[in-house]
């Protein structure tokens, strides 16, 4: 035998060596623990970015849904039935968060999935959780027809079309808007959101001007001339509060004096905080709003102050309702994941914090949006 | 059964080795830094995609597709880019990996920013086992043959090389196509097994993570490429328990790494048995000094 022939069989070895050495590392994953005193214990897992850019998305549902899951613990509602808590990180990578939904139904066995929160996060993880039936509902991926054809995938938040559809209706018929300039941030969300405005905006009114900018940009002044020439009434931000907020800035510089309208990455205090003076007046759809006096929310924006010192985002409170929903499909149906995926397809007209919500056949949720303004540098309810 | 947690691990290492094992020729043999190895991923992974969606064809004439459109893409690449040296050079295979990340991004076919969904998953253990020694072989071979010679010489010194008759702008292009070959082959495999594309993941960063393991693994040494590739995969997921820390201990492990031992885990040689006799010494001695301090 010839070196190198020794050397492709000692590559190939060494090989087939690790691939069995994890195999026997791998044992079966664990069933569904029955504590001595019969109390069953069903497995969440989170998925989500919890470092990286995006991970202020990510731990802000994390701790939200460490809260209904404290609460639901505590209360005894689920009678022999604990909660446990697995969380996974992704980086903001899909390709991690692949990994992130294996890891969590093959090693750790969880019964039913709470993530993942970006839609290319969702889009990776979503065919792993079909494959093995474990119930999975995200509180924030909002990409188009994500959850079709997919019976075990969900989601508790405003779809893009619905969230930009209303809002440009809602300009055109109560603000009396005509011209309509669209400018958005590159990724699935401002891709989305752009689409579903530029077609009800163009069937109500006018669309004069379409720009499009990067996540991570400082300067818009270039877009920012073309969308002037074009003379609109509005301007239609389909990003997140971080650029949104020096877009409003860098607008106002340029004596681009028009209605600011947003959908739902633009409703953070952090905009208000970033941009000031420049974002006052300005029209966003959300899904919710912290300062609703009902007790419900009161006492999760109090226990999440309380917990962790800050005032919940959308982004956490799509997260609790997500949580309340698989709590309360264990709740109706039953401890297994198909009972748990039974459940959460069945849910209608549930009283969440973000408003009554109702899961569709394509897993797609249906919710009111909710529409605030910035006034005197606080967001208000408008409809 | 293997867990298919493991199983999934397993297949990254393999299609990662092929990604190192790619680029160490190209880094490794060659001694040409090119940072935009994500790119040429990226686009057999795309070019693959397409095929087997549009046209229905095999998976093996899909990842084939794939190879070879990247690999037309390295010459066309090389052509140009390969008069330059060192630093000049990694600029420009930055923003070529760029140009491919942006236009992925922007383009229809692609999925755009809403990424490529629904390709069939084929990519199985065996595929990628096949895929991986197909690989080594033939790089292997082609190191061992005049054209590595020449590679190698090119290496060491492109001028003395060159007064030796040796054409370094064609073996450098060569060697740049045989590259991105692989690499799409890597990337055609990814693609059909993850089921989704989106172009965030071939950014700048994928390319610096080959370049670690070919880097942690050892210049210029298969076992290096496959070594780097596996400890580079798996550490990140058994980091995943420490959540908070997992990137700060991943950071530290290729600081100390490159600290401890700059040329790499296995170094240079193109051996395996004189590096593991060399830990075995090491070990030895280290063993020695203990038990001495006991007594």
């Amino acid at each position: 035998m010839t070196k190198r022939k020794k050397k492709m069989i000692m590559f190939a070895g060494v090989f087939v060596c690790l691939a069995m050495l994890l195999a026997v590392a791998g044992c079966a994953p664990e069933e569904a623990a029955n504590g001595e005193d019969g109390t069953i214990e069903v497995k969440i897992g989170t998925v989500g970015p919890l470092t990286g850019g995006a991970a202020n998305y990510g731990i802000n549902i994390l701790h939200a849904v460490e809260i209904a899951v404290e609460e639901a613990n505590a209360s005894g509602e689920l009678g022999n039935i604990s909660l446990k808590l697995i969380s996974e990180d992704t980086g903001g990578d899909w390709s991690a968060a692949a990994n992130a939904f294996t890891k969590l139904i093959d090693v750790d066995g969880v019964d039913v999935i709470i993530g993942a929160v970006l839609s290319s996060e969702t889009e990776a993880g979503g065919p792993y959780a079909m494959e093995a039936k474990i119930p999975t509902i995200s509180p924030s991926s909002t990409a188009k027809d994500l959850t079709k054809g997919n019976p075990y995938l969900f989601r508790n938040c405003l779809s893009d079309e619905v969230q930009a559809a209303q809002l440009a209706e809602y300009a055109v018929e109560e603000l009396g808007l005509g011209k309509f300039a669209i400018f958005y941030t590159n990724n699935d969300y401002g891709v989305s959101l752009k689409e579903a405005f530029e077609t009800t905006a163009a069937e109500l009114a006018e669309v004069v001007a379409v720009e499009v900018f990067m996540d991570g940009d400082n300067n818009f002044k270039p877009q920012l001339t073309k969308i002037k020439e074009s003379n609109p009434d509005a301007l239609y931000i389909g990003g997140y509060y971080t650029e949104a907020a020096k877009i409003a800035q860098q607008a106002k510089e340029m004596g681009l004096d028009v209605q600011l309208l947003g959908a739902d990455g633009l409703c953070n205090v952090a905009l208000i905080e970033i941009g000031g003076e420049a974002v006052e007046g300005i029209y966003a759809t959300s899904g919710f709003y912290p300062d609703d006096p009902t007790p419900a929310v009161q006492n999760f924006v109090n226990a999440y102050k309380e917990k962790y010192g800050e005032e919940p985002d959308m982004f956490a409170a799509q997260g609790y309702d997500a949580a309340l929903i698989v709590i309360n499909a264990i709740k109706t149906k039953g401890a297994s994941s198909e009972e748990i995926r039974e459940g959460i397809a069945a849910t209608k007209d549930f009283p969440g914090i973000t408003g009554k919500t109702s899961i569709d056949e394509e897993g797609d949720t249906i919710k009111d949006v909710l529409i605030l303004k910035v006034e005197g540098g606080k967001f208000v309810r408008v409809r | 059964m293997i867990n298919p947690y493991y199983m999934q691990l397993i297949i990254l290492v393999g299609i990662n080795t092929i990604m190192a094992a790619s680029l160490n020729l190209i880094l490794g043999y060659t001694g040409q830094l090119s940072i935009g190895h994500a790119a040429f991923m990226s686009l057999g992974a795309y070019s693959s995609a397409l095929v087997t969606l549009h046209f229905g064809f095999p998976f093996i004439i899909s990842l084939l597709c794939g190879a070879l459109f990247s690999a037309i893409f390295g010459v066309i690449i090389g052509i140009p880019t390969l008069k330059l040296k060192g630093d000049y050079l990694a600029i420009a295979t930055l923003g070529f990996g760029e140009i491919v990340r942006i236009v992925c991004l922007n383009l229809d076919i692609t999925g755009g920013a809403m990424g490529l969904r629904g390709i069939p998953k084929k990519t199985t253990l065996l595929w990628v086992v096949l895929a991986v020694l197909v690989t080594v072989f033939i790089l292997n071979r082609i190191i061992k043959s005049r054209i590595g010679r020449a590679l190698i010489a090119i290496r060491e010194d492109e001028t003395a090389a060159d007064s030796m008759g040796i054409n370094s702008t064609y073996y450098k292009i060569l060697c740049f196509g045989v590259g991105a070959f692989f690499a799409g082959l890597g990337g055609g495999l990814f693609a059909h097994y993850m089921r989704f594309l989106h172009p965030k993941t071939f950014d700048f960063m994928k390319s610096i993570e080959h370049l670690c393991m070919v880097v942690l693994g050892g210049l210029g040494n298969m076992w290096g490429a496959f070594i780097g590739a596996s400890i580079l995969t798996v550490v990140p997921e058994l980091l995943r328990s420490v959540a908070d820390l997992r990137l700060l201990i991943y950071g530290a492990v290729l600081v100390l790494m490159m600290r401890l031992r700059p040329q790499g885990i296995l170094g240079p040689q193109t051996d395996i048995a004189p590096a593991i006799e060399k830990i075995r010494l090491k070990f030895k001695s280290i063993w020695h000094r203990l038990a001495r301090g006991k007594t």
